[in-house]
């Protein structure tokens, strides 16, 4: 009976090793993909030695109030991705619809509609072209859901937000 | 089969290629030296990645395929229907999905894998649907069929003729009837071909 269970502990322990090594084979080869596609628009890169923590750089797009700004986010990978979504946050801070105080974004694809088949870099993508195409109908700040018919006022509330946090960060 | 390279070589080489796979995940080392051998060997397809599994990234191992056309390891795709018991849809493209309705892909000299997925069950058998066996002359006969129709002029019976009548609808020789089968098609045509010959024989007999 003890070596039933034994060999049973030894057996998950296997499982869990495995997974976590198929999780960073699967973030590295994310990685090269990224790396190789050298994209200018979006870029990621693991926080130090950790690979299941990453900083990505998201450029606001081109003909939208965020034009010329770039904004860093962190990218958190549980152990079972890709079968959940990693937590993708600003880092830093932005003024939008569906993004809140603390940088969380109200996304449905990280959400429930996570499929296995995302990647990081479909991921900033999707977070790039979600900043000129806020969804107004649920809006984690609702501030800036009501401006954002008053396209130049928000793009004064978006700079004048970036200055203030960086004020408060120094 | 051809007796020179092909076949020889296969066996040895991939139980080889296997060993170094198993040799390189028991240590839990990134298997660095797999693409070289797999490259040696010429069985992989990684430069233009179209035999990559969608989850893990990684050239399909135990391949199984959607119906949408989909290619995923069998335990990344468990793993991801398993996540998601509500909404079993193909990571891909949305597609409805399950269990059942994957096929298995067995390439050549899969066989020997062993299987490393022992809480995992096994992929799906391939399906091995049985040959349809009663031809087109199985109801071919007098009696033979349920509807047995039986006129004549003067003393001669029809049934001869009734029965063929049979073939095209009524196949009451203890088979259902089984759409999709090619033979089905086949067995159209000829009952027609026997309907309009008996038809000319009739219209014979009646000028006769």
């Amino acid at each position: 009976m003890t070596a039933t269970v034994q060999t049973k502990d030894k057996r998950v322990n296997q499982t869990k090793r495995k997974d976590a090594h198929s999780v960073s084979k699967r973030l590295q080869q994310e990685l090269m993909t990224i790396m190789m596609s050298g994209s200018s628009e979006v870029s990621a890169f693991p926080d130090g030695d950790n690979i299941f923590k990453w900083i990505g750089t998201v450029k606001g797009p081109k003909g939208t109030v965020y034009e010329g700004l770039s904004y860093k986010l962190t990218l958190e990978f549980p152990a079972d991705y890709p079968f959940s979504a990693p937590t993708i946050k600003f880092k830093t801070a932005c003024f939008h619809p569906n993004v809140d105080e603390h940088g969380n974004i109200c996304l449905d694809i990280l959400k429930e509609k996570w499929s296995a088949v995302q990647s990081v870099h479909s991921m900033l993508v999707s977070i790039q072209s979600l900043l000129g195409e806020p969804n107004n109908d649920s809006p984690l700040n609702t501030l800036a859901a009501e401006t954002w018919c008053n396209q130049p006022k928000f793009k004064e509330l978006v700079h004048q937000f970036l200055k203030k946090s960086k004020d408060e960060s120094t | 089969m051809r007796p020179d390279d092909a076949d020889g070589a296969g066996g040895p080489r991939s139980a080889k290629e296997a060993e170094v796979r198993q040799r390189n995940s028991k240590d839990g080392e990134p298997a660095a030296t797999e693409p070289e051998v797999e490259g040696a060997t010429g069985t992989t397809t990684q430069q233009d990645g179209h035999f990559e599994c969608n989850i893990c990234l990684d050239t399909a191992k135990d391949a199984v395929v959607s119906r949408c056309g989909h290619l995923f390891c069998w335990p990344c795709l468990y793993q991801w229907l398993e996540t998601r018991p509500n909404r079993q849809t193909c990571p891909v493209c949305k597609a409805g999905i399950s269990k059942d309705n994957v096929i298995p892909l067995y390439g050549r000299g899969s066989t020997n894998q062993q299987d490393p997925r022992e809480k995992l069950p096994p992929r799906p058998q391939g399906e091995r649907p049985e040959p349809e066996n009663h031809g087109p002359f199985h109801n071919f006969g007098i009696g033979d069929g349920g509807f047995q129709m039986s006129f004549g002029i003067g003393a001669f019976p029809f049934g001869f003729f009734a029965s063929t009548f049979n073939i095209g609808n009524g196949q009451f020789g203890g088979h259902p009837p089984r759409p999709n089968v090619p033979q089905n098609a086949e067995e159209q045509f000829l009952s027609k071909v026997f309907l309009w010959v008996a038809v000319l024989f009739m219209f014979w007999l009646l000028m006769a």
